[in-house]
C-alpha cells in the first residue's frame, strides 16, 4: 500500500472511530424513549358552536271590547298585553288598558255628580297567571286545524277611577286559536274586583269585561 | 396481465355503481344549514302535529337521522327531518340526541348549560302586613351563584287606608344549589300611605323604608319555586320617628 493512502485510510479510520459513537452519545443524553409514539396526535380543536334556537315563549297584544263597571255604566276598553309562557300549560301575562266611566245615573239624583268630569278615565293594570284548562285544536274545512285552548285566569292589579286608586283582583277565562306559530286570536271573560268608597260606604264592586284581541308571539 | 386488467375495471364498475345512489341522496333536500342539526340516538322519536302532548303523532324518526331544529315554543321543539317532514318534539325526546359535537355533548348539556344560564325570576306573593292582607311582586337578577338582586311592588290593603310599596333587596343565598334553601336580604324602597277616600282631611304620607327578611326557597320544578319569607320593615316616617312593620308572604315564582 502506498504510504500516503495508508495515511489517509488511517486518518480516515480515526475520524470514523471517533464519529461512531457520537449519534449514540447524543441518544443516551436524551431520555429512554423505549415506548416511541407511534402516532403522534395532531390535536385539531373543534369549534363547538353552542346550539341557540329561536323561540317565542313571549307574546304581545292589543285587545278592545266592553268593560262594565258596577255603578258608572259599559264603556268601551282598550288594552296592550304582554304575556309569557312558562309551560305548555302555563302562562303568565301583565296587562293594562283604558277606558271610561260614567256618572249619568247619579246625575240625576246628585247635580254635580261623583265625579268632577262627566267621563273621567278608567285605567287598570294587572299581572295575571293562567292555566291552559282545556288544550286541542279547531277545525276549520277540511284542510285547516290550528292549535287552540281554553284557559282560567287570575290575577292582581290596581284600578284607577279619575284619581281614586283601587288594589284589584281580576278572574276570568278565555279562548285562544293560534293563527300560525306566532300569531293567536283570543277572546277573554274577566271579572275585576275592586272595592269603592261610595257616597261614604265602602262596597265591593264587580266589573265585568269582555274583550278580543291579536296576539304575535316573539 | 389481462385478468387482472378484468379484475380491475370490475372493481371499478363496482365502485361506481355503489357510488350512484349515494350520489343521488346527496341531491335529496337536505336540512337548511342555518338549523342547529341533532342526530337521534334513541330509538325513535315522534313527530306532533302541533306543540303539546295531546297532538297526533303523525310521523317518527328513527335511530340515526338527522333532524334540524327551527323553533322552541315551551318545552316543545318544531324539528324539520331530511325528508323534509316538520312536526313538533317534546324535550324530553330530544334529551338523548347528539350535537354536531358528537357524544361529548349531547343535547341534554345544552338543556343543562341553557338551563343553568337563567337568571332572571318573576313571583307573586301573598301574605299578612301587620295583620293586613298583602300581595306583592318581584323580580330578581341572579348575578352570581349565591347573590341575586331583586325588586318588589306590593300593596297592602288596610281598613282606613291602602300602601303601595317598592324596594331593591340584595339577596344572598348560600346554599343555593339545594332544592330547599334559605335566604337573607335587605334592602330600602319607599311607601305610599293614602286613605280610603271618605276618610275626611287625611293626606297621603310618603315615607323610606328599610328592610331586612329572611326565608326559604323549594325547587317545585325545573321552572318553578315555592317561597315563603318573613320580614321587618323600618319605616322613616319623620326627621326623628321610625314605625316598624312585620309582614310574612309566601308565593311562587318561575324562571323565565
Amino acid at each position: 500500500m502506498h504510504p500516503m493512502n495508508e495515511r489517509t485510510l488511517r486518518a480516515l479510520l480515526l475520524i470514523a472511530a471517533f464519529a461512531a459513537p457520537l449519534p449514540a452519545a447524543a441518544q443516551a443524553a436524551s431520555p429512554p424513549n423505549t415506548n416511541n409514539q407511534v402516532v403522534v396526535p395532531e390535536v385539531d380543536r373543534r369549534g363547538i358552536k353552542v346550539p341557540t334556537f329561536p323561540s317565542n315563549d313571549f307574546e304581545i297584544g292589543v285587545f278592545g271590547g266592553t268593560y262594565s263597571t258596577q255603578n258608572f255604566g259599559t264603556n268601551a276598553v282598550g288594552g296592550v298585553k304582554l304575556g309569557y309562557h312558562i309551560t305548555e300549560d302555563f302562562f303568565v301575562e301583565g296587562v293594562y288598558a283604558i277606558s271610561k266611566v260614567d256618572d249619568e245615573l247619579f246625575r240625576q239624583i246628585l247635580p254635580g255628580g261623583i265625579f268632577p268630569t262627566r267621563k273621567p278615565k278608567l285605567t287598570y293594570y294587572n299581572v295575571s297567571f293562567g292555566y291552559n284548562v282545556l288544550p286541542g285544536e279547531v277545525f276549520v274545512g277540511r284542510r285547516w286545524a290550528r292549535p287552540s285552548a281554553l284557559y282560567l285566569i287570575a290575577g292582581v292589579g290596581s284600578t284607577k277611577i279619575d284619581t281614586q286608586r283601587r288594589p284589584t283582583l281580576n278572574f276570568g277565562f278565555g279562548y285562544r286559536v293560534f293563527l300560525a306559530d306566532w300569531a293567536a286570536l283570543q277572546v277573554d271573560v274577566r271579572d275585576h274586583v275592586f272595592s269603592l268608597d261610595l257616597l261614604g260606604k265602602r262596597t265591593s264592586t264587580q266589573n265585568l269585561e269582555l274583550t278580543g284581541g291579536l296576539s304575535l308571539f316573539f | 396481465m389481462r385478468q387482472a386488467l378484468r379484475l380491475a375495471l370490475g372493481v371499478a364498475l363496482t365502485a361506481l355503481l355503489v357510488a350512484a345512489p349515494a350520489r343521488a341522496q346527496d341531491g335529496a333536500p337536505k336540512l337548511p344549514a342555518t338549523l342547529e342539526q341533532l342526530t337521534i340516538a334513541d330509538a325513535f322519536i315522534e313527530l306532533r302535529t302541533g306543540p303539546g302532548r295531546g297532538f297526533p303523532v303523525f310521523f317518527v324518526a328513527p335511530r340515526g337521522a338527522r333532524i334540524g331544529i327551527e323553533l322552541r315554543h315551551t318545552d316543545w321543539y318544531r324539528v324539520r327531518t331530511e325528508e323534509g317532514k316538520v312536526g313538533w318534539v317534546t324535550r324530553e325526546q330530544l334529551e338523548a340526541t347528539l350535537t354536531a359535537a358528537g357524544a361529548a355533548r349531547t343535547f341534554r348539556d345544552v338543556l343543562l348549560d341553557d338551563y343553568l344560564s337563567r337568571r332572571v325570576q318573576l313571583g307573586a306573593g301573598y301574605g299578612r302586613f301587620k295583620s293586613e292582607p298583602m300581595l306583592k311582586l318581584w323580580t330578581s337578577v341572579r348575578l352570581s351563584e349565591t347573590l341575586s338582586v331583586e325588586g318588589t311592588v306590593g300593596q297592602v290593603q288596610g281598613v282606613f287606608s291602602g300602601t303601595d310599596f317598592w324596594h331593591l333587596n340584595l339577596i344572598a343565598e348560600p346554599w343555593a344549589d339545594r332544592r330547599f334553601s334559605p335566604f337573607f336580604g335587605i334592602g330600602v324602597g319607599k311607601f305610599t300611605n293614602f286613605p280610603n277616600a271618605s276618610l275626611i282631611g287625611a293626606s297621603t304620607t310618603d315615607a323610606k323604608l328599610a328592610n331586612a327578611g329572611i326565608g326559604v326557597r323549594y325547587y317545585l320544578s325545573e321552572r318553578f319555586v315555592l317561597r315563603a319569607d318573613y320580614s321587618l320593615y323600618t319605616a322613616f316616617v319623620g326627621d326623628a320617628k321610625t314605625t316598624e312593620y312585620r309582614a310574612f308572604t309566601a308565593g311562587v315564582s318561575f324562571f323565565f
